[in-house]
C-alpha cells in the first residue's frame, strides 16, 4: 500500500470536505439516488494507469469497494493537467502550473505499484509489468492513455520537438514548452512560414491543433506584423473537427484570419535540417514545402502493450490500434470482466478529459454491476467537451455526444458563440473541476 | 454535480488566491472595525469622495478583470459576458465602498 505525506493531508482536507457538505446534502443525496452503494467483495481490481481515467474510476472504486483489493499501476509520480498544455505551448500559462504529485489524488487503500503494464494475457486474467512483475486479477480497468507515433513520420522524433523550428503540443510538458519557445524564436524574426498540421489518426484532443493555430494567430497578429507570416493548416481529412457546426466554423474563420487551408494532406516525413516537410495527398502524390516553424500532430495508438494483446479490436475501424470496447457501457466486447476509459479506447469520440469526467461514473457503476452479476446499468452518450479557444481571451464551450449533436452543460453559455466567460473557465476553473474529477468528487 | 464536488472545484480555483482574500478580508474587517470602534456608522456618514472612489474602483475593473482572466475587455461581448463582467464592476464596487467609506469617516475625524 503506498501513502505519503500528501495524500494523508489531502485525505484530512476530503474527508472534512465530505463530512462538511454531507450534513446538509445527505438528505437529496439518498432521495436522487446519488449515493453509491457499497459492494462487499474479495475480488482484485487492477486499473492500469492513473492519468485522469484510472484515477478517477481508483478513487470512485476505492470509495465503493468493501473487503475488495484495488491495485493501481502507475509509473509516474507527477500528474500532469495536459488540457493545460495547449496553454503553456502558447504562452499563457508556466509550465509547473500543470503538474501536482499523484500521491496527492491516489486514493489511500489502493496498492499503487511505480510500474508499467508490458503485456496483458486476458485469457489468464495477468498484466505482465515492465518491472518483471505479474499481477493477477478479477477485474481490470485499462486506462493506459494514448501512445504518440511520431516515428511513423519519417525523420520525426519528439526530441526533435523546440529544434529546427518544429513545435508538438502533444510531445509532453516540456515539449509544450519548447513549442512555446521555438514560436516565440519564429514571431521574433519578424515574417515567415508556419505549418500547422493535424493527424490521420483519432488523437487525443483533437481540437489542440486547432487552437494552436488560433493562439499562434493571435499572437501574430498582436506583434503587428501579421502580414509578413504565411500561416498554412494541412489536414489529412476534409473536415478540421468532428462536430459539423463548428467544422464549418473553424473553415470559415481560417479563411478570415488569411489561413490557406490544405486538405487531404497527411505529414509523411520531415527533414528538420533542411526544415521541409513532406506531406502524402490523396492520390499518394507528395509535396514538400519549406516551414520556419511546423506544429506537429503526431498519429496516435492504444500503447503497444495494448496493441499486442488480444485486448486490441480485432475488427471494424479501430481494428489493430484501440481498446476493443462496447462504446456505451465501455465493457471490453470479448473480455467482460475487462473495462476501459479514456483515451486508450476505440471510441468515434472521447479523447478528451471530459471524456473522463463523463465516463469515470459509468465505468465505476458498470464494474460494480458486473462484479454482482447484475445487468450493466449506465450507458455513456458519448459526451466530450473542447472549450475551442479562437484567440487568446476568447473561446467556444463546444460540448457534444456520438450523435454530433451539442450537449451544453450550462443554458447560459451558447456554444456558437464565442465569450470571454467560455475562456476564463478554461483559464481558471476547468483545472479545478479536473482535479474534482480525479478525487471522483465530479 | 454535489455540494461537495462544488466546494472541492471551489476550494482548487480559489487556492492560488487564498493570500489575496485573506489580504482583502483583513482590509475590510480592519477598515471596518476601526472605525466603527470611534463611532462611525454607515448610515450616518455621507462621503461623496469615497462614493466617487468606489465607483472608480468598480469601472477600473473594465480594465484589470480582463487582464486578470488573461484577456482584453473587447473579448467581452455575449450577454452572459456582461452580466458577469458588471456583477464583477459591482462586487468590487462594494468592496471599495466598504473599505473608503470608513476611511473616510476616520480621515475627516483625524481633521
Amino acid at each position: 500500500m503506498s501513502r505519503n505525506q500528501d495524500s494523508s493531508h489531502d485525505l484530512s482536507r476530503r474527508r472534512f470536505l465530505q463530512l462538511g457538505a454531507g450534513a446538509g446534502t445527505a438528505a437529496l443525496l439518498t432521495s436522487t439516488g446519488l449515493q453509491g452503494q457499497t459492494v462487499n467483495t474479495r475480488a482484485h481490481v487492477v486499473i492500469i494507469g492513473a492519468g485522469a481515467g484510472g484515477m478517477a474510476v481508483a478513487n470512485r472504486l476505492s470509495d465503493r469497494l468493501r473487503g475488495g483489493r484495488i491495485t493501481v499501476v502507475e509509473a509516474r509520480e507527477v500528474h500532469h493537467y495536459q488540457p493545460g498544455w495547449t496553454l503553456v505551448a502558447s504562452g499563457v500559462w508556466s509550465p509547473d502550473k500543470t503538474t501536482r504529485p499523484n500521491s496527492q489524488f491516489m486514493p489511500p487503500n489502493v496498492d499503487w505499484i511505480r510500474s508499467s503494464a508490458a503485456a496483458f494475457d486476458p485469457d489468464n486474467r495477468t498484466v505482465d509489468l515492465a518491472n518483471g512483475d505479474r499481477l493477477s486479477y478479477d477485474y481490470l480497468v485499462v486506462a493506459t492513455g494514448i501512445q504518440l507515433n511520431y516515428e511513423q513520420i519519417e525523420g520525426m522524433s519528439a526530441d526533435l520537438v523546440g529544434q529546427h523550428g518544429i513545435g508538438s503540443v502533444y510531445a509532453s510538458l516540456e515539449g509544450a514548452t519548447r513549442t512555446r519557445d521555438v514560436i516565440d524564436q519564429w514571431i521574433a524574426t519578424g515574417g515567415g512560414q508556419g505549418i500547422f498540421t493535424h493527424a490521420p489518426t483519432p488523437v487525443k484532443c483533437a481540437g489542440a491543433p486547432l487552437k494552436m493555430t488560433f493562439t499562434t494567430l493571435s499572437r501574430l497578429e498582436a506583434s503587428g506584423k501579421r502580414d509578413s507570416f504565411d500561416v498554412d493548416f494541412f489536414a489529412p481529412g476534409g473536415g478540421l473537427f468532428s462536430q459539423p457546426w463548428v467544422n464549418d466554423f473553424v473553415k470559415q474563420r481560417f479563411d478570415e484570419q488569411g489561413v490557406q487551408r490544405h486538405h487531404f494532406h497527411t505529414l509523411t516525413a520531415i527533414s528538420p535540417q533542411d526544415q521541409q516537410a513532406t506531406f502524402t495527398q490523396q492520390d499518394g502524390s507528395s509535396i514538400t514545402r519549406d516551414y520556419d516553424f511546423i506544429h506537429v500532430v503526431p498519429p496516435m495508438s492504444a500503447p503497444d502493450a495494448v496493441r499486442n494483446s488480444d485486448l486490441i479490436a480485432k475488427e471494424g475501424k479501430f481494428t489493430g490500434n484501440w481498446l476493443d470496447v462496447d462504446i456505451y457501457t465501455l465493457q471490453h466486447n470479448r473480455y467482460p470482466e475487462v473495462f476501459g476509459i479514456g483515451d486508450v479506447i476505440g471510441a468515434p469520440l472521447n479523447k478528451t478529459a471530459a471524456s473522463v469526467k463523463a465516463q469515470a461514473p459509468i465505468v465505476t457503476e458498470n464494474l460494480l454491476a458486473a462484479m454482482q452479476g447484475k445487468p450493466l446499468p449506465r450507458k455513456h452518450n458519448g459526451y466530450t467537451s473542447c472549450p475551442l479557444i479562437t484567440s487568446i481571451g476568447k473561446a467556444m464551450l463546444v460540448e457534444f455526444g456520438y450523435d454530433l449533436e451539442f450537449l451544453p452543460s450550462f443554458p447560459f453559455i451558447d456554444p456558437k458563440e464565442e465569450s470571454w466567460v467560455t475562456w476564463t473557465f478554461k483559464d481558471k476553473m476547468l483545472q479545478p473541476a479536473y482535479y474534482a474529477v480525479l478525487e471522483g468528487q465530479a | 454535480m454535489t455540494i461537495a464536488s462544488i466546494l472541492t472545484i471551489v476550494q482548487y480555483a480559489l487556492a492560488p488566491y487564498l493570500w489575496l482574500i485573506v489580504l482583502a478580508a483583513v482590509v475590510l474587517l480592519g477598515a471596518q472595525l476601526i472605525a466603527r470602534l470611534g463611532g462611525y456608522r454607515y448610515l450616518r456618514h455621507k462621503s461623496a469622495v469615497a462614493n466617487g472612489l468606489a465607483l472608480v474602483a468598480g469601472l477600473s475593473g473594465l480594465a484589470w478583470i480582463p487582464a486578470f482572466t488573461h484577456s482584453q475587455l473587447a473579448y467581452v461581448a455575449t450577454t452572459f459576458d456582461w452580466v458577469v463582467m458588471i456583477a464583477a464592476i459591482i462586487g468590487v464596487a462594494i468592496f471599495a465602498l466598504l473599505v473608503f467609506h470608513p476611511l473616510s469617516y476616520l480621515l475627516r475625524a483625524r481633521h
